[in-house]
């Protein structure tokens, strides 16, 4: 229960003929009085809160920017109408700070026996799961001077899925993918390509690739093509350590490192590829293995919607050995991790071995702009400071990354907005030379 | 409502009034208890009374040994803690104590002066100072300096005195310019007890230096006792005027009205509800419409901060040195490539300079100094040294 402004109002209006008709006792006590038993009667004829039934229903995930509506149905049983204000109360990172006051709170009116249906709609500013709090409802009496107030608790959870920036790369790495698959075929022969057709020669040709037996059997002269083979594997590998963690721009290392899993997945689930996911640090934290081709991207997006950099050192021995034990077969093994020269030269480097003597591996990191941004500056003391400490740091991540490519590890480092489509281009542009 | 709707399972977390009544039973009961204790102790300990001199306290510093001494002896013991019942009380044939005059204000003191004057009794004034003893027995004065020993000898010829021998009288010294008067107990030639007699009958006054010998902590000490008992027991009723703030004849009603009795009560009473009114809206204010939902914060640690850290120590401990080699290091690297050099041998002199020379027909000792020449000596020079790297790459990359 709960007093309302108004009551408030009315005591202070009360001081008027108090002080100017009867001040003593009896004044306070003939104001006083007539307030506390309309108090009294407006809590009594107050809908009751507790017997109200509450469901809900609405959207259950929504991608990170975009808005959710969840719809919660008011019914109410009792035989006095209900007038309330009532609360839907989320988590604090459901809306942009600011507008959770007036997005969570609605005024609400039920006749007697009647139910209607109330929208909270969500604009939620973080990924993960977010969980409906309590629903406080605070109903009102016919004079509004005194108020039932309740809580009903009613789960209802809503998945904030990674916003997929990348998408809009995908249309043009598609093009790019037709162009070397199936339709298209490509003149040169590796180890991950399949024999694809014959045909009438053309000047430019490559002469090595001319299939001498068929021209024999023809008038013309026939060349050999060849495609990409299919069915290749993929594994992402998610390093959700404490490198993952630091924030590049607006956003923790993790989510562009998703961001770019996320646009190879989609790329190579439609170049038939099968596509896995391992998330780890010390331990898994998302595995999605063996999907087929349309189920994969949702099956993904849905793993990582509740991944988050833990402020731990990655594990790199037990990184590769799940690693290993996740793709049993040649894969193409795309490491999410960093250029970091402490991490890799002591986590990595040593166990790289093991995955480079079965698998191609590709170890994608993001770049700071930041960082770029300091090296290039000058001007006073302390920006030519700042570009020496950033040009030494960028010199380490250019030797960390140089000793991996003498392991055989392809390396691709880029800002956030240009990770995702590096690292497509860089899948194609395996796939075009058969490494995979 | 269809039969459906009527079996849903409550989702009210709020609780009935028979869970509140389960939940706040104990401490109700914890409360009740309490309270009753509370008033109990009340009751059963509301005759003692702990002020200090007060005849009715038996604390260390209460009076009530004396008060039970004089009894046995048939002498009555009245407490009295306001002017006028002071005043209805004496008499001739009672002694009037005044416990603390100093609490006395100016004109309490002027009247309590008549009451003495006509009364004809006994009067013992305890540890007056300096204001209240000249008001209250003209002629006496209290010195401003106290005496340092406690405990003092009689030394004159009030026979009280005499019989009752050293007693704890030190405190605040007198003199005095009445002739009769006895001047006993004196502390550096100045007198801590003195009876002054009234000028008619056989009434007097007797100003006492200190409360010692009244409390029950020191009432067995040396002749306390005796000195009390003989000082307190010459007439048949003791008066004990314990002063007190609430006396009513304390405020001087006639020009010193305060505020709120000049108001109209009016207002007074508009604001009483004013007031309730404001309590009101507190409590209307005050609840909350459910309470705040908390949710696990991501860490927020920007990726660059231990480049930055590296920046600020480089300034801190203008490491010239290390800050130009690194600048001179990246664009050897950058340049190297430009010039047909393998980055491999980006760093040595002789492989770097000839290309770099040939490619920009340039002097080769000003290209080593700059890329390869000692580091900086200052800032300046430092600062220098970057622009300069910067307008070699230009220039290296200019087509």
């Amino acid at each position: 229960m709960a007093l309302t402004g108004r009551a408030a109002l009315l005591a202070a209006l009360g001081s008027l003929p108090v002080g100017l008709w009867e001040p003593g006792w009896m004044g306070i006590l003939a104001v006083n009085t007539p307030l506390a038993i309309a108090c009294a009667c407006d809590f009594v004829l107050a809908a009751p809160v507790r017997r109200l039934r509450l469901t809900r229903s609405g959207d259950t995930s929504v991608r990170l920017g975009e808005t959710a509506d969840v719809t919660l149905t008011v019914s109410n049983p009792s035989r006095r109408p209900l007038r309330a204000d009532l609360r839907d109360a989320w988590p604090p990172s459901s809306w942009p700070s600011g507008s959770e006051v007036a997005a969570s709170r609605h005024h609400l009116t039920v006749p007697a026996g009647e139910r209607r249906r109330i929208t909270t709609r969500l604009r939620p500013t973080r990924r993960g799961d977010r969980q409906a709090d309590r629903v406080t409802i605070r109903s009102y009496g016919p004079l509004r001077l005194f108020t039932r107030q309740g809580i009903h608790i009613v789960p209802w959870t809503v998945r904030v899925l990674p916003p997929f920036t990348s998408r809009k790369h995908l249309p043009s790495k598609l093009a790019r993918l037709r162009e070397l698959d199936g339709r298209t075929s490509v003149l040169q022969r590796g180890e991950g390509t399949e024999f694809d057709s014959l045909r009438e020669y053309v000047p430019g040709d490559d002469t090595r690739s001319i299939d001498w037996r068929a021209t024999a059997r023809q008038s013309t002269v026939a060349v050999r093509t060849w495609r990409p083979e299919r069915d290749r594997h993929i594994l992402l590998v998610l390093d959700t350590g404490r490198t993952s963690a630091g924030r590049v721009g607006d956003a923790p290392r993790l989510d562009a490192s998703m961001d770019s899993a996320l646009l190879l997945a989609a790329l190579a689930s439609r170049a038939g590829d099968r596509v896995d996911l391992l998330a780890y640090d010390r331990r898994v934290r998302a595995l999605v293995q063996g999907r087929t081709a349309g189920d994969v991207l949702p099956s993904l997006v849905n793993a990582m919607a509740n991944l988050e950099p833990e402020l731990i050192e990655t594990d790199a021995r037990g990184l590769t050995a799940t690693a290993l034990r996740t793709a049993p077969r040649r894969s193409l093994i795309v490491l999410l991790t960093t250029l970091d020269a402490a991490p890799v030269e002591e986590g990595l480097l040593p166990v790289l071995p093991r995955l480079t003597q079965r698998h191609t591996v590709l170890v994608a990191s993001v770049a700071d702009p930041h960082i770029a941004r300091m090296a290039t500056s000058r001007g006073d003391a302390e920006s030519v400071y700042d570009a020496a400490a950033a040009a030494q740091a960028q010199s380490e991540r250019h030797r960390t990354a140089e000793q991996l490519r003498r392991h055989g590890v392809t390396v691709v480092d880029a800002t956030p907005d240009e990770l995702a489509p590096t690292l497509a281009d860089t899948y194609l542009s395996l796939k075009t030379a058969g490494r995979l | 409502m269809t039969a459906a709707e009527a079996t849903l399972p409550s989702t009210s977390t709020s609780p009935t009034p028979r869970q509140v009544w389960t939940r706040t039973r104990g401490v109700a009961l914890a409360l009740v208890l309490l309270l009753a204790a509370a008033v109990a102790i009340a009751l059963l300990r509301s005759d003692t009374h702990r002020g200090s001199l007060d005849p009715r306290s038996a604390d260390p510093q209460g009076s009530r040994a004396v008060a039970e001494l004089l009894a046995e002896r048939g002498v009555s013991t009245r407490v009295v803690t306001t002017l006028d019942a002071a005043r209805a009380a004496a008499a001739p044939d009672a002694t009037l104590l005044v416990a603390v005059p100093d609490l006395l204000t100016d004109r309490q003191q002027t009247v309590l002066r008549s009451t003495i004057a006509e009364s004809g009794g006994r009067t013992v004034l305890v540890a007056a100072g300096s204001s209240s003893v000249e008001q209250l027995a003209p002629g006496v004065t209290a010195d401003p300096a106290t005496s340092l020993e406690s405990t003092l000898v009689p030394n004159c010829d009030f026979p009280a005195a005499q019989r009752a021998g050293t007693a704890d009288t030190g405190g605040l010294r007198y003199t005095t310019i009445h002739l009769d008067a006895d001047q006993c107990y004196p502390s550096e030639r100045l007198a801590t007890l003195i009876r002054v007699p009234d000028a008619s009958g056989d009434g007097d006054t007797v100003v006492l230096g200190a409360p010692d010998i009244l409390v029950n902590d020191r009432l067995d000490e040396q002749g306390n006792a005796s000195l009390a008992l003989q000082l307190l027991g010459s007439r048949p009723h003791l008066v004990w005027y314990l002063p007190s703030l609430s006396d009513a004849s304390a405020a001087d009603q006639d020009d010193d009205q305060t505020l709120f009795e000049l108001l109209p009560s009016g207002w007074l009473w508009g604001t009483l509800q004013l007031f309730v009114a404001a309590a009101l809206a507190a409590l209307w204010r005050a609840r909350r419409l459910g309470p705040l939902v908390p949710e696990k914060l991501p860490v927020a640690i920007r990726a660059s901060e231990t480049v930055e850290g590296r920046a600020r120590l480089y300034r801190k401990a203008n490491a010239h040195d290390r800050a130009a080699a690194a600048l001179r290091s990246t664009t050897r690297t950058r340049l190297a490539p430009l010039v047909g050099v393998p980055v491999a041998q980006a760093h040595a002199p002789e492989a770097l300079l000839p290309a770099l020379s040939a490619h920009l027909h340039g002097d080769r000792q000003s290209l080593h100094t700059l890329l390869f020449g000692p580091p900086p000596s200052d800032d300046a020079a430092l600062i220098a040294l970057a622009d300069q790297l910067d307008a070699l790459e230009r220039e290296v990359r200019r087509p």
